[in-house]
């Protein structure tokens, strides 16, 4: 009802109430953030068109595995092509692409919107908000970098003959699967992660992560082919062929001749070091990004 | 054509920054060329090397993809997405005109870096071995850079995400599967390619082999330009403002 | 083109829908020259109407005309027509006058320049037209884009929310430039959720609720066609009491209150109340100094069609 002096200010009694029941606190806060990210990356509760790239992506990684499995099983064939350890040899394409797809959708809406000052309006903390959405999409990646893997470990055992003895002779490549699945994951997760919130438009940032990606593979080959003493050092900085050589070293494998590692001769373990420094520098560049930004 | 389209598209791919990018990325191959002048071992093959390596493998395989794709999404990508694009859709100029001068301005804006790229690159690299290889492939790059240009602009008017469905084309489809499935060959601009760089030399089959013959390669390199044309303009002609309900 | 029968804009039978959303649903309506206001709320279906107008959107069912010729794949329309998009982009690394200037060589006009300078001097942006288009605030951004609209004096325009961001001044300065447009025989089609600034300047009002034409014509023929709904007067004079116990024996009086003091009267039907009124006036020896609608204004015809 209207006040008699229309001038007269008043505030109405509506009937709301504030709330002072329990409230679920940081931890549910960065759960929630957790799973609607990796829910996100494979485009579940987004419009049709948003699944296609995410899924197509995700079910070519599986196809090496599953030709493996598929030529083993019909032709009883013991011979072991695709193996969980050159794995990533053959997935590289379809896991730059799922990094490049969708790497720039995990941060990328929050940060061109400007929505992050609803998020740290929360008990949730800048750090909090950057470690779930990256575990998240790094969760999101496992799938097409671990999943194969697993599948490849288990399909072996299930279709050989002995399987007692089969587990006793390959259990070590479980946990090397999950190893090495989680690190490339990780890594390249993180790295596309970190391209992604230092570029201003989705489109910079899906260009950066395919070339960081792709576009280093031929170049380090060459490289590593003329480059000589000095040149044989760009082994190192292709981040496939680093995680190739990662996995390499998880495995305990020697590398081929014809492989960028064999050419370069460079110690295998430091592969696996510096992949997990490289995990380190991105993580850091990504909470750092999120330290100065302007919520 | 339709010069006000040309050069405002121009100035759109000229003022991002992601241009000083492909800059960049086409310098590449000519810092190669020069490492493998300065540091290449004894033994190596130049002609093998340019071909295989340089110019069919990173030049065409990657940079000529990647160049093409960005300044295709450049041009037009950017203005559906932003809403700028109405601008030149609410006016008279027929949308082929639009698409002719998009496709023209991206074209020669990938083969004014590409072409020289591979020049120099090339020039650099064959010390002495048949100059046909660099032409060849300097002018198969200026012909695979319209098409792929072509195709990615249909794609930037068609999707939303052209640039993350340009990246599946060339690289996976091309890329990965086409090691697979050899019939892929007669649907890859990459292999149309290398197809007409073939016309300009003869390498043995252990140096270089393209996997299509001359003539094919130009006459499906054509084809697919001219239907994609096509789908391009009819595309436009059926555009519709993304609007959310 | 004056004395061409067709109607400037045509909409017949005209739905538009995504998906199992529907946008539209049936619309028709005619406008000729004049300023028409479509009025509705947010997501009724406004934008739609107007893309559709504007031959961007393909209706669904149905079919739109702008001055005889359909809308949809034609550019041809786009010599007549002018359109002012609600999104805020503008090409940023052009200057205010490039801009416009763009917009009149895509019209292939004779003189680019001069077309756009006088289309500037018509949004009064000659101070700021050699600025970048980026670095400007959201009304110059809108005053812009309706230059670029009218560069090739088009006698139809459509403008989506044309008065977003604009300040007050800038407001009454827009709204004379459509009214001196309307003076000439063009056709001025605008949207918006704001009531007051159709009601100032529109002839005709369009009201658009969830995708259907909820009324059409004067906003005071729409009041008047809304007979379930009392009209209410405010009447003051020489004595309220002694008029009110006269009028209370009129049948056309349908109620009598007094609000704060005031006489209010409601009526069923405005022409037998006008008679009614001064008739009781007279009898009663009471001398009526003002008698005022209450609910006339555009926000109270919107609210009873948009809750009906």
């Amino acid at each position: 009802m209207p006040p008699a002096d229309p001038r007269a200010g008043a505030i109405y009694d509506l009937g709301y109430r504030a709330y002072d029941g329990p409230r679920l606190g940081r931890r549910a806060a960065v759960l929630s953030l957790y799973v609607f990210t990796l829910r996100a990356a494979f485009g579940i509760g987004r419009r049709p068109a948003a699944k296609v790239v995410p899924v197509l992506v995700t079910a070519f990684a599986f196809i090496p595995a599953l030709i493996q499995l598929g030529v083993a099983a019909l032709i009883g064939s013991r011979v072991e092509v695709v193996a969980p350890w050159n794995y990533l040899g053959f997935s590289e394409v379809p896991v730059a692409l799922f990094c490049a797809g969708a790497a720039p959708e995990v941060f990328g809406r929050d940060l061109r919107y400007r929505t992050l000052a609803l998020y740290f309006s929360r008990p949730l903390r800048r750090q909090d908000y950057a470690l779930a959405k990256s575990a998240a999409f790094i969760t999101a990646l496992a799938v097409p970098t671990l999943g194969p893997l697993l599948l490849l470990v288990i399909g072996n055992g299930l279709a050989s003959e002995d399987v007692p003895g089969y587990l006793a002779g390959h259990w070590r490549e479980l946990p090397q699967s999950l190893a090495a699945g989680l690190l490339i994951a990780a890594v390249a997760g993180l790295g596309s992660l970190a391209i992604a919130v230092h570029a201003p438009r989705r489109a910079h940032a899906t260009a950066a992560i395919a070339a960081w990606f792709l576009l280093t593979l031929p170049v380090a080959a060459i490289i590593v082919e003329v480059g000589g003493g000095a040149g044989r050092y760009a082994a190192w900085f292709s981040p496939f062929d680093l995680l190739y050589g990662a996995a390499l070293a998880i495995f305990g494998r020697e590398p081929g001749a014809d492989s960028i590692q064999g050419a370069a001769g460079l110690p295998i373990a430091t592969y696996l070091l510096l992949a997990l420094l490289h995990a380190a520098a991105a993580l850091a560049l990504i909470l750092r990004r999120f330290q100065r930004v302007q919520a | 054509m339709n010069f006000p389209v040309a050069r405002l598209t121009a100035r759109m791919l000229l003022g991002q920054r992601r241009t000083l990018l492909v800059v960049l990325l086409a310098l590449l191959p000519v810092g190669i060329a020069l490492l493998f002048r300065l540091a290449a071992p004894a033994d190596a093959d130049p002609e093998r090397f340019t071909a295989r390596t340089l110019l069919g493998g990173m030049l065409t395989g990657t940079i000529l993809p990647l160049v093409s794709l960005v300044f295709a999404t450049g041009a037009f990508g950017q203005d559906i997405e932003d809403g700028t694009a109405v601008y030149l859709l609410a006016t008279p100029v027929p949308r082929r005109d639009i698409v002719v001068a998009r496709v023209a301005v991206a074209w020669l804006a990938a083969a004014a870096l590409l072409v020289p790229a591979a020049l120099t690159a090339g020039a650099i690299a064959i010390q002495g071995g048949d100059p046909g290889i660099v032409a060849g492939f300097a002018a198969a790059i200026a012909a695979g850079s319209l098409v792929y240009t072509i195709v990615f602009t249909w794609l930037s008017i068609a999707t939303s995400r052209a640039l993350v469905a340009g990246l599946l084309y060339a690289f996976l489809w091309e890329g990965a599967l086409s090691g697979l499935f050899s019939g892929i060959r007669f649907l890859s601009i990459r292999q149309y390619t290398a197809g007409i760089a073939g016309t300009f030399f003869d390498l043995p089959a252990s140096v270089y082999q393209p996997r299509l013959d001359p003539l094919p390669a130009l006459v499906l390199a054509a084809a697919v330009g001219a239907v994609f044309l096509l789908l391009a303009v009819r595309r436009l002609e059926r555009w519709e403002t993304g609007e959310a309900a | 083109m004056s004395d061409s029968p067709a109607p400037a804009i045509e909409l017949r039978a005209v739905s538009r829908w995504y998906g199992n959303v529907v946008a539209v649903n049936d619309v028709s309506f005619e406008v000729g020259p004049g300023i028409t206001g479509l009025l509705g709320p947010n997501g009724a279906g406004k934008s739609t109407i107007l893309h559709m107008m504007a031959g961007l959107l393909r209706p669904s069912a149905g079919e739109v005309r702008i001055l005889g010729q359909p809308a949809w794949r034609n550019p041809a329309i786009y010599r007549s027509v002018g359109l002012v998009p609600e999104r805020e982009a503008v090409y940023g690394f052009l200057s205010g006058r490039e801009f416009v200037e763009l917009a009149a060589r895509l019209h292939r006009l004779p003189d680019p320049a001069r077309a756009a300078a006088r289309a500037i001097d018509l949004v009064e942006m000659g101070s700021a037209a050699s600025r970048p288009c980026g670095g400007y605030s959201k009304g110059m951004k809108q005053r812009i884009k309706i230059a670029a609209a009218l560069v090739h004096d088009p006698q139809v325009l459509v403008l989506d929310e044309p008065f977003n961001g604009a300040d007050p001044r800038q407001r009454l300065h827009l709204m004379d430039l459509f009214r001196s447009m309307a003076a000439e025989g063009r056709t001025i089609l605008y949207s918006s959720h704001i009531l007051e600034e159709v009601e100032r300047i529109a002839d005709t009002v369009l009201v658009i609720v969830a995708g259907r034409l909820a009324a059409s014509g004067d906003y005071r023929s729409i009041r008047a066609l809304m007979t379930d709904r009392p009209h209410t007067f405010i009447v003051r004079s020489s004595n309220d009491r002694a008029l009110a116990a006269r009028l209370l024996d009129e049948p056309a009086i349908h109620g009598l209150a007094f609000e704060d003091g005031r006489l209010e009267v409601r009526a069923r039907e405005l022409l037998a109340a006008a008679r009614a009124l001064p008739a009781a006036a007279r009898a009663a020896g009471v001398t009526l100094y003002e008698v005022r609608p209450t609910d006339e204004s555009l926000e109270s015809v919107f609210s009873y069609l948009v809750r009906r």
